[in-house]
């Protein structure tokens, strides 16, 4: 029963946590598409989050030349 | 933590990280002083106000702007006595369902930038209404709502899970550094929920206390501070006055439950103002224009002038409204008619911006810009049908006083009695009264229906100006309509052959009204007819575009067209023959002799010279007027002719149409007395019009409906305007009115036997607060999901 002690404090702060975080993923607009990220992989003229998207999509457009 | 203490702090945290958004989205305006006085410069304020004049003659503007933070009936009544405290305000209204005041004020007194200051002030947020602004701040508004939704309800189950061992253990099993220990774990968790997920209840029940008002908002924060503190003085000091029992799981359910209600409403809020802007946003920014060496420019739409020629590529809106010059195409008119299925346009088609055009590149001549167009007059008349309050929302703001104060009396002596009776009962009696009894759903149930039906009726294209029409209009048992453009339209036919089958046959002798040469050239009545009818194609008179209507043109190259204003049009056909439409003496010699009556005949065809056909000008009854006479008269209404006409032409249509009653020959003065006798015999009284012709009779009906044609619709009077021209809409907004009345009647039964039902369990102590905010927002939700049946 002791090991309650601890644990309901933890809890707690993690409650708190989980507040800031999803606060946080809201106002980033993290809720606002849900299904436009999943499709943008699809999209070959999208805007190119990395250096290996980078990468593979100028390596597709030279083979296929 | 403690930054979330302060609810102004909290918003200034919530917008930061939107500010450094990597999507590259304009954060919204910031409140400063800077923002506020940019409002104030002439340009910028030309995109939200107008200049109108008062009826002393001074000049006044008239701003729009988009508020937020508003959530119930009350909040109108507080923003609007914040903008009339402010000097120079002459009028102030605000719409609860669109979210927007109209405030008109004195350029000499004051400053927008006063007015905006003014809402600030009262404790909501305010934005010239510009749609990006007002968008960004619906944004904004939505992800605060969900944040503060999922603080108030994750950390309601959170205190649940720490609040179920006092529930099922008995007295004794629980050792008492344990309970402490739990109650502390739950006030620490109801902290956010009270500080920042229930902090809008707070401070807006703050600012209207502070301008002497009662909102809803009072009764709510008063139980939850009650409970809380109760709570957290029994949480510290189990020994203490407030005895040992803790409320943080009826706290902090109550609030998410109320969040819960009140995000679906701000939904409904958004939807209803996103349909507006979609509307707004259907004209193009910019238009190809074809300058007189035949080149295209691109220019912006505002710089269109009337005459202006346009070339429309497939998919894209026609820029303004206008006139087909060149092709044949399809045009989607759905923001007219509410129907998406394509509309046929031949060259001397009417088109009307916003419309898409679906079928072929054309080239169009502007006629209208601006706000002259059909889509600026649509547009504004749903603006100001959906920030109207309906009379029965402003009743209830009268009442709503007087019934707070009664219910915050009647807590204080359920509390009073029961700290005699059962005194650990009474701080969660007097809770669950405060709760039980939040007139939210009573205050929502009449204006979110007729919100509801309102935007129901514009997709089918019937435009209300007033939400207090649809009241009336289900209350109707007689409906006069006029005659010429409402229940029949003009058409143009060939001189001598009347209308035949419609029993309107003209008076003119029967026969043709082709030239013994006219018979040879055209061949029948037909080719005739489309003959002219390719040739008034070009122009824009009246007569043309009616004569172009009545039949289909025929697929004629013309060159070297011309307009002679007041005689006729001129053109050169493939052989080189020269073609005239018009007056007779423009048209040519007569021919043989034409078996027709001359007065009848306006319009002559003729070719080289020589008149080939003649044209008349008729009524015929509209398509679908009968089977809508009927369907009313089904309905148990009245159904009469009110015309100007003679009596045999009106009695003949009457006949055709199985009218009730006809009035034939008719002043407007006499129109004026036969509706104020229809009234004096106790009877409702409808009047649909051309709106132009009857506005007298038309303001002196109980509700009246003009016909939507062309730009006639943005002077129009009426109450209601039918865009679509279908007399079957009429029917149709009536059984919608009907219905929404019902759905009406029935919310406000189930608000009122709620809380007739649960005031009493709640003074008896059956009602424990979760259950109270559980029913509260229960019924609430259930008075709007009802209320949204009304749109369908």
């Amino acid at each position: 029963m002791e090991s309650l002690y601890l644990l309901i404090p933890l809890s707690a702060a993690l409650v708190l946590l989980i507040l800031g975080i999803f606060g946080w993923a809201v106002f980033r607009g993290q809720f606002e598409d849900l299904e436009g990220e999943a499709e943008r992989i699809l999209d070959a003229d999208c805007t190119q989050v990395d250096a290996d998207q980078v990468a593979k999509t100028s390596g597709s457009k030279e083979s296929g030349h | 933590m403690s930054a979330l203490a302060d609810p102004v702090t909290a918003t200034a945290i919530s917008t930061g990280p939107e500010t450094v958004s990597p999507t590259g989205l304009v954060p919204a305006p910031p409140e400063g002083t800077q923002a506020t006085a940019a409002v104030d410069d002439a340009v910028e304020q030309a995109r939200y106000t107008r200049w109108v004049v008062d009826a002393q003659g001074r000049e006044l503007r008239e701003s729009a702007l988009q508020l937020s933070g508003m959530h119930c009936a009350a909040c109108t009544g507080l923003i609007e006595q914040a903008l009339y405290a402010v000097p120079g305000v002459q009028f102030a209204q605000v719409g609860g369902a669109a979210q927007r005041a109209t405030v008109r004020w004195d350029p000499t007194l004051t400053q927008p930038s006063a007015l905006i200051a003014a809402v600030r002030g009262a404790g909501y947020g305010a934005v010239p209404d510009a749609a990006a602004p007002a968008r960004l701040a619906r944004r904004t508004e939505h992800r605060q709502a969900v944040w503060r939704l999922f603080v108030a309800s994750f950390c309601a189950m959170q205190i649940m899970m720490l609040a179920w061992p006092s529930y099922v253990t008995g007295p004794g099993e629980l050792e008492a550094d344990m309970r402490q220990l739990l109650n502390w774990g739950g006030w620490l968790l109801c902290l956010p929920v009270m500080v920042f997920a229930a902090a809008p209840f707070f401070s807006r029940a703050w600012h209207s206390l502070r301008a002497r008002r009662i909102g809803m908002d009072v009764p709510v924060s008063v139980a939850l501070l009650i409970a809380f503190v109760a709570s957290t003085g029994a949480t510290f000091d189990p020994q203490g006055i407030f005895g040992h029992e803790v409320y943080f799981d009826s706290v902090s359910m109550f609030v998410s439950f109320l969040l819960g209600a009140r995000y679906l409403e701000m939904r409904a809020r958004h939807n209803a103002a996103q349909a507006l802007e979609t509307s707004l946003a259907c004209l193009p920014e910019v238009a190809m224009r074809v300058a007189a060496d035949g080149t295209l420019h691109s220019v912006s739409v505002h710089a269109l002038r009337p005459g202006d020629e346009v070339r429309v590529p497939v998919g894209q809106a026609f820029p303004a409204d206008g006139v087909l010059l060149t092709g044949a195409t399809q045009a989607d008119e759905a923001l007219l008619t509410g129907e998406s299925a394509p509309v046929a346009k031949a060259a001397g088609s009417n088109l009307v911006g916003g419309s898409i055009n679906l079928g072929a590149p054309v080239q169009m001549r502007v006629q209208r810009v601006g706000g002259d167009t059909r889509l600026q007059a649509i547009v504004s008349m749903m603006r100001s049908a959906m920030s109207q309050r309906p009379a029965s929302a402003a009743l209830a703001d009268r009442w709503a006083g007087p019934f707070l104060w009664a219910v915050l009396l009647l807590a204080a002596g359920a509390a009073a009695v029961w700290s005699v009776i059962d005194p650990s009962k009474a701080v969660w009696v007097a809770v669950s009264v405060l709760i039980v009894t939040c007139p939210c759903a009573l205050s929502i149930a009449a204006p979110s229906t007729l919100v509801a039906a309102a935007r129901g009726l514009a997709g089918q294209g019937v435009m209300l100006q007033k939400l207090d029409a649809l009241e009336v209009l289900a209350r109707v048992q007689h409906i006069y309509f006029d005659k010429t453009g409402t229940l029949t339209e003009t058409r143009v036919v060939l001189a001598g052959t009347g209308l035949a089958g419609t029993g309107l046959a003209g008076t003119g002798p029967t026969g043709t009204g082709l030239t013994a040469v006219g018979r040879a050239v055209l061949g029948d009545d037909a080719a005739a007819l489309a003959q002219a009818a390719s040739l008034a194609a070009w122009s824009s008179h009246p007569i043309s575009v009616a004569l172009a209507a009545s039949a289909t043109p025929a697929a004629q190259h013309w060159d070297d067209v011309q307009e002679h204003p007041g005689q006729g049009m001129q053109a050169t056909d493939s052989q080189g023959r020269h073609w005239r439409l018009g007056a007779a003496d423009f048209v040519g010699a007569a021919g043989a002799s034409v078996d027709t009556d001359d007065s009848n005949a306006g319009v002559w065809l003729g070719c080289d010279g020589q008149r080939l056909a003649a044209f008349e000008l008729a009524d015929q009854p509209r398509p679908g007027a009968r089977e809508a006479v009927q369907a009313l008269r089904a309905l148990g209404v009245r159904v009469s002719l009110l015309s100007g006409d003679t009596r045999e032409r009106a009695g003949a249509l009457a006949q055709v149409l199985g009218l009730d009653e006809v009035v034939a020959g008719a002043t407007p003065e006499a129109k004026l007395a036969v509706v104020a006798a229809a009234q004096a015999r106790g009877e409702c009284v409808a009047m649909v019009g051309d709106g132009i012709n009857d506005a007298p009779v038309l303001a002196r009906a109980d509700v009246s409906l003009a016909m939507g044609q062309g730009a006639l619709v943005s002077r129009s009077s009426a109450d209601a305007v039918v865009m679509s021209n279908r007399l079957g809409d009429i029917v149709r907004a009536r059984a919608r009115a009907l219905r929404a009345m019902r759905i009406v009647r029935q919310n406000l039964f189930w608000a009122a036997s709620y809380n007739a039902v649960c005031i009493p369990l709640a003074l008896l102590g059956f009602m424990p607060p979760w259950a109270a905010g559980l029913g509260m927002a229960t019924s609430s939700l259930l008075v709007m999901a009802n209320a949204l049946r009304a749109g369908r």
